[in-house]
């Protein structure tokens, strides 16, 4: 039996919640909307991909990371909430098979359209410069960029949590999902929350991309895999739950990251046999409620 | 009332009207072919998804080379028809399009394709419609019972990138190696060509991870080759892939203090990559635009290609520029446009300089003998397409088996890949 040394399994750990935070940025965002809406966003990793775009063109015109990173949040959320008024919000209380349908179309129409404008040829985003150096903690290296992914991630998730509890349209948010008929009732155009809604859904896949996008560049075609990923964490840890967002991510993450290093072909596999897993023993996901399996 | 029936009657005349341009108009080709004899060649290429930008520039110096054939007259007299077809990378529709290509447009000649398992398929397919085709990438339906005598390969065989690679690493940068492989047939193929030549020349294997296609975090596997110590690092992926672990290899430090070799690399991915692709990152191509300052052909070619299509070519369309012409030499050579063996005989042991050195393709298992150029990237100093500098060109006949040794898949039969 060979001896596995502790700094590597370290290393594996760290790579593994970083890779999860993505996750849970991707996930969340999948989570809010089918929460919010029932709807299954088949484009979600496309509006991930528009945020890697959005986040190479601000940084060429302003040359600042973080600037990038809010902006394809906007920008993105801005794109997302037009696509859900003008598309979407007509085919509500119709066949629950149509807007899965028109986000699909999407998802094959936006990659084409992108590649009209930027090219075939995928485009670089640097890594930003004070984050491109690594840290060592004893003889474990730690990838300064990875360490801001987390931090960024735990900093957007906690703001997003006290929106989300705190604030008035928060809390409008929340009720929506439990039962936007009540209120509909007490005199909220819910119609609008929907629109937001969306917004920031499509707006938190953007930032995952935009977060992403140093690691591998932006290409036109990055979005079908983040769209499979978003589903595989959004199931493990329950349909509309932004919890299980998070765990799930997580868990997702550290499955992906100690199966590449233990059987590396099977890496991308790991997470659809743990999806597999997980489903039968608990088909609602981890913090699925009851009903929505 | 009367209103109606003038604006029938002015329906009437315009669709009349109509009919007879129509008419006229597809008559007119009609013509055009009765007059002139005409071979049809047909092509298939990635057109969408992830490999589309290799495909559009196979594509396109295919049209470049077609339409420089037809200026000159045709062939033996006859205009060559070219049409095209997106193979979207998947083997099932590949062979539909073939069908397609041979059934229903009735294409003397076909080839194309970016993947080596579909260019095996096609290979096949070649041999039961005893239609010519020409394979534009990487394959391996020169070794073995794939052999057939209506195929030609015009890429490397994929052990052929190795070797050359391998033997510049062991020569110039160190013994100890650690691979990353993409876990399907062609980069099987890849390390096994790097195990055998590391072999050859005292390399050091320290452990290779299998990558699924795809993969976009590879990170996690980088502790264990950063725990193995290596002296270089071989990429032995393409595309998206490629592109997400050397990025990932720079975040990490990786590129500024160990080499990483690229068994094959492209001119997007480096263009992608920006300064993450600097000068210890070291890549394989079967054709680099940079060969125009040392081969007329090669300036003659990326010129026109460029001003035609405002980038230089990649290794992929170099390879469809070749493999055109050279089905239009030899059916030149046999004197027929009709005798498809007699054509086929013609392209073995044709000798030819288009757009490298001198270069033959090899009579006996019709696969081209040509140099493979490894370049090394420019990092933060690229500029425009000026992205790489040209570190060696590895002659053809070093890094090829005999024909005997490639019918019996030696010697890389005999290597065993590690689990």
């Amino acid at each position: 039996m060979f001896e596995i040394p502790w700094n590597v399994i370290a290393m594996q750990f760290f790579f593994g919640i970083a890779l999860g935070c993505i996750f849970v940025l991707l996930s969340s965002g999948m989570s809010i909307i089918f929460g919010l809406l029932d709807v299954v966003n088949f484009a979600h990793g496309t509006f991930a991909m528009l945020g890697a775009y959005a986040v190479f063109v601000v940084i060429s015109l302003s040359g600042s990371f973080v600037v990038g990173l809010v902006s394809a949040v906007v920008i993105v959320g801005i794109i997302g909430m037009i696509v859900e008024f003008l598309f979407l919000k007509p085919l509500y209380g119709k066949d629950p098979l149509l807007p899965l349908l028109l986000t699909f179309g999407l998802s094959v129409a936006i990659p084409d359209l992108i590649k009209i404008i930027f090219g075939l040829i995928g485009k670089p985003v640097n890594y930003p410069e004070a984050l491109s150096g690594t840290l060592m903690l004893g003889s474990v290296i730690i990838p300064g960029y990875r360490l801001f992914i987390i931090l960024f991630t735990l900093v957007a998730l906690i703001s997003l949590w006290l929106f989300l509890k705190r604030s008035d349209l928060g809390m409008i948010i929340r009720a929506s999902t439990r039962d936007s008929l009540m209120v509909q009732t007490l005199g909220i155009n819910v119609s609008r929350i929907w629109t937001f809604g969306f917004g920031l859904g499509v707006g938190l896949a953007a930032l995952a991309g935009a977060i992403a996008a140093p690691m591998m560049s932006a290409t036109p075609d990055m979005g079908v895999d983040m769209t499979m990923t978003a589903f595989v964490v959004t199931v493990v840890g329950g349909l509309g739950s932004l919890g299980g967002a998070i765990v799930g991510g997580l868990l997702i993450g550290l499955v992906v990251a100690f199966t590449a290093f233990v059987a590396g072909e099977y890496s991308s596999v790991s997470m659809y046999f743990c999806m597999a897993l997980i489903l039968l023993v608990r088909p609602r996901g981890l913090f699925g409620e009851q009903g929505r399996e | 009332m009367q209103q109606f029936k003038r604006l029938g009657r002015i329906g009437l005349a315009m669709l009349l009207v109509g009919l007879i341009s129509a008419g006229l108009l597809t008559a007119m080709p009609t013509q055009a072919s009765a007059q002139q004899k005409t071979i049809k060649y047909g092509t298939m290429h990635p057109l969408t998804g992830a490999y589309a930008v290799l495909g559009r520039d196979q594509m396109r110096a295919t049209e470049m080379a077609v339409e420089e054939w037809n200026a000159k007259g045709g062939v033996l007299g006859h205009k060559i028809i070219w049409v095209h077809r997106d193979d979207e990378l998947k083997g099932n529709v590949a062979i539909r399009r073939a069908k397609e290509l041979v059934e229903e447009e009735k294409c003397d000649f076909i080839g194309g394709t970016l993947s080596g398992s579909i260019s095996l398929a096609m290979n096949e397919f070649a041999c039961k419609t005893k239609t010519p085709y020409v394979a534009y990438c990487m394959s391996d339906m020169v070794l073995g019972s794939d052999q057939c005598e209506y195929g030609a390969a015009f890429m490397v065989v994929p052990y052929a990138a190795s070797l050359a690679v391998a033997q510049y690493a062991f020569k110039n940068v160190g013994k100890k190696w650690f691979a990353i492989t993409a876990d399907y047939r062609w980069g099987h193929s890849l390390l096994e060509g790097w195990l055998w030549q590391s072999q050859q020349m005292g390399g050091q294997f320290l452990g290779n991870v299998y990558v699924p296609l795809g993969t976009t975090d590879f990170s996690t596997y980088y502790a264990k080759v950063l725990a193995a110590k290596p002296d270089f690092i071989v990429m032995n992926n393409l595309g998206a892939d490629q592109t997400a672990a050397i990025k990932q290899a720079s975040e990490l430090g990786l590129t500024k203090n160990i080499k990483i070799f690229c068994t094959k690399t492209a001119q997007h991915t480096i263009k992608e990559l920006g300064p993450a692709y600097n000068e210890n990152v070291i890549g394989g191509m079967s054709f680099y635009y940079k060969l125009r300052d040392k081969y007329p052909g090669a300036k003659k070619f990326v010129d026109k290609f460029m001003k035609k299509y405002g980038a230089p070519p990649e290794q992929d369309g170099e390879c469809g520029y070749v493999a055109t012409n050279i089905l239009f030499m030899a059916i030149e050579k046999a004197g027929t446009v009709s005798d498809k063996k007699k054509i086929m005989e013609a392209m073995q042991d044709i000798k030819y300089q288009l757009t490298k050195g001198p270069e033959y393709l090899r009579g006996c298992d019709r696969q081209r003998v040509q140099s493979y150029v490894l370049v090394k990237g420019k990092g933060a100093k690229a500029k425009g397409w000026d992205l790489a500098d040209i570190v060696a060109e590895i002659p053809g006949d070093k890094i090829i088996m005999s024909c005997e040794d490639n019918a019996k898949k030696l010697p890389f039969i005999n290597i065993k890949l590690p689990k």
